[in-house]
């Protein structure tokens, strides 16, 4: 099993990648740390995966090299899992890209991470009513501390692709 | 299916009237200092009190404390006469190649792999390199650098860049080679090859400065000020005659985070691993490869073909040859060697600037060939111009200063 993690700049994708394989990325707190790919190994339930932390994107449209990278590891891997991880107080531009990535059926599960900061800024966010919405498992997570990795690990199983025009009809439909 | 950009906002408008609701927020202590630090009247002034910080800590601890009051010490008090001692075959080509001048009383005279080569890079590099990661890397995890970033993006657009190019061209100031790498985060070619070939040529790194504040001391300051202003010479030309676009940049400014030990010590101690692991043996061997074109003599008969262009063009002693040979292996090897040469104060100055913007070293040349190779010689051509031209003007200004 591949994984791909997916996510705008600064979401920690790099910190989830260090803790879920021992690696050692180097993590900091600026948007373009990472630059370029690097693979790691997991067990999930007994199976080994691969895990690839990518740069960061805002898109699946790259603006810049790095942002090339993490586009092309994207369609270079069709038989990829996608944990998209999302800063859980920005979460509308990180559903953005979630859309994006579900629109090509890649299966995803997706990860709502700095979920303390959220808290702390007295934002709530309704995950049932968000995984009902988008049909993809939503788990929140605090990277850093660890909040959150194992059950993103056990429920990865889930990840299946989605029919966006579900989406659009859970939504309540287009204007 | 595919959405359009409009029918996906439309959708993510939905879902987040359904999933999100946003309580009072307070204005926090955090808050505050984030705004002091990116607002100019206030950023500026922390901005350049926070890089004064950066240089004296790295000062006064790799320098002051560890070299001066404690390698040195013990480099030159015991290890050097220790080694000289116990080396077989005093005068003969190995000893010359291990350990150097039999005769030397300190550790840069000598210039031997084991004697100059281990003192270079575990009694002055290595402290530099330490501090400067340690304090780097709490910056970084401050969240500190893009708010350095949006504080700097008006003067970084003179040049071609923006605000981010200063992630690249503070990285390199630890390693080129990682700066090499970070400029993937600028978004146009002309970008990247600005950002480029104004790295390899102008910033010194960490081991090259490390060295250069036990070498030269009281004239680095110089030095630096030759490379910043040139830095900013080129920058500028290079914008007007390079094609292409310099586009803005939005940034995401992260709030300030705490930086965490464990991380703060992962980063430090693989930079020191690197360290250990790459720059040391390429410290040895460049000692090593030096010493053994010393005896080969073609360094002396490079220093005699170009004896014209260093004395008369740049104004320094035909021996540069040896140092600037060795630069292309080790920036801080080649300060070490040019510290014991026979010159005048401005000379030096001179000589340590040619030393590093004559060529990058071999690490970031290989990473330049990866980043692209085109751009690389684009880079070269423009080295060589930078080089034959600042180095003259450099040569000029002392002479109208009547110190050349």
């Amino acid at each position: 099993m591949k994984i791909l993690l997916m996510g705008h700049p600064n979401v920690g994708k790099s910190v989830f990648f260090n803790r879920l394989t021992g690696a050692n990325v180097t993590e900091s707190n600026y948007p373009g740390t990472t630059v370029d790919f690097t693979k790691g190994y997991m067990k999930i339930g007994g199976e080994d995966a691969e895990l690839i932390d990518v740069p960061g994107t805002f898109s699946l449209d790259p603006k810049d090299k790095a942002e090339e990278v993490a586009v092309a590891m994207l369609h270079e891997n069709k038989d990829v899992k996608v944990i998209c991880v999302i800063d859980a107080s920005k979460i509308e531009r990180g559903v953005y890209l979630a859309l994006e990535i579900l629109e090509e059926g890649y299966p995803m599960v997706i990860a709502l991470n700095m979920w303390d900061a959220a808290v702390d800024k007295n934002i709530r966010i309704d995950i049932n009513n968000l995984q009902r919405i988008l049909g993809v498992t939503v788990v929140p997570t605090v990277a850093i501390s660890g909040e959150g990795i194992k059950e993103l690990t056990l429920r990865l199983k889930e990840a299946k692709p989605v029919e966006i025009d579900d989406i659009i009809k859970n939504t309540g439909g287009l204007t | 299916m595919k959405l359009t950009i409009d029918q996906r906002w439309d959708i993510i408008d939905k879902i987040a009237k359904q999933t999100v609701t946003f309580g009072e927020y307070k204005h926090t202590l955090k808050d505050a200092i984030g705004e002091l630090t990116i607002k100019p009247l206030t950023g500026v002034p922390i901005a350049i009190a926070v890089m004064y910080a950066f240089w004296s800590i790295f000062g006064s601890f790799a320098g002051t404390l560890f070299t001066d009051g404690f390698m040195v010490k013990l480099f030159d008090g015991y290890f050097l006469p220790w080694m000289q001692d116990i080396f077989p075959g005093a005068g003969g080509w190995l000893y010359y190649i291990i350990v150097g001048d039999p005769l030397a009383d300190n550790c840069f005279e000598a210039f031997g792999m084991l004697t100059s080569g281990l003192f270079v890079a575990i009694g002055v590099v290595l402290p530099a390199i330490f501090i400067f990661y340690l304090m780097l890397a709490l910056l970084e995890d401050m969240g500190y650098m893009p708010r350095l970033a949006v504080l700097i993006d008006t003067v970084l657009h003179k040049i071609g860049l923006h605000g981010y190019a200063i992630v690249p061209t503070i990285l390199s100031l630890g390693c080129n080679v990682p700066g090499v790498t970070a400029t993937r985060i600028l978004e146009t070619r002309k970008q990247r090859f600005i950002m480029m070939t104004l790295l390899a040529i102008f910033i010194p790194c960490g081991a090259q400065i490390g060295i250069m504040e036990e070498v030269i001391p009281d004239t680095m300051g110089w030095v630096l000020l030759y490379l910043i202003i040139g830095y900013f010479i080129f920058g500028y030309i290079l914008n007007k005659i390079v094609p292409g676009k310099s586009p803005e940049f939005l940034i995401d400014v992260p709030p300030y985070r705490k930086p965490m030990l464990s991380n703060l010590t992962k980063k430090v101690w693989g930079r020191i691993a690197g360290f250990f692991k790459v720059a040391i043996p390429f410290v040895l061997l460049g000692c090593g490869i030096v010493n053994v074109l010393y005896l080969a003599g073609f360094i002396d008969w490079v220093g005699n073909v170009l004896s014209p262009v260093f004395v008369l063009w740049f104004g320094v002693p035909e021996a540069t040859a040896g140092p600037l040979i060795a630069a292309f292996l080790r920036k801080d090897l080649a300060v070490a060697q040019l510290s014991v040469i026979e010159m005048t104060p401005y000379q030096m100055i001179s000589a340590v600037v040619l030393v590093s913007i004559y060529f990058p070293c071999v690490a970031t040349f290989a990473m330049m060939i990866k980043e692209g190779a085109k751009e690389l010689l684009g880079a070269l051509a423009v080295l060589f111009a930078v080089v034959f031209l600042y180095g003259g003007l450099i040569h000029l200004i002392g002479i109208l200063m009547g110190v050349a």
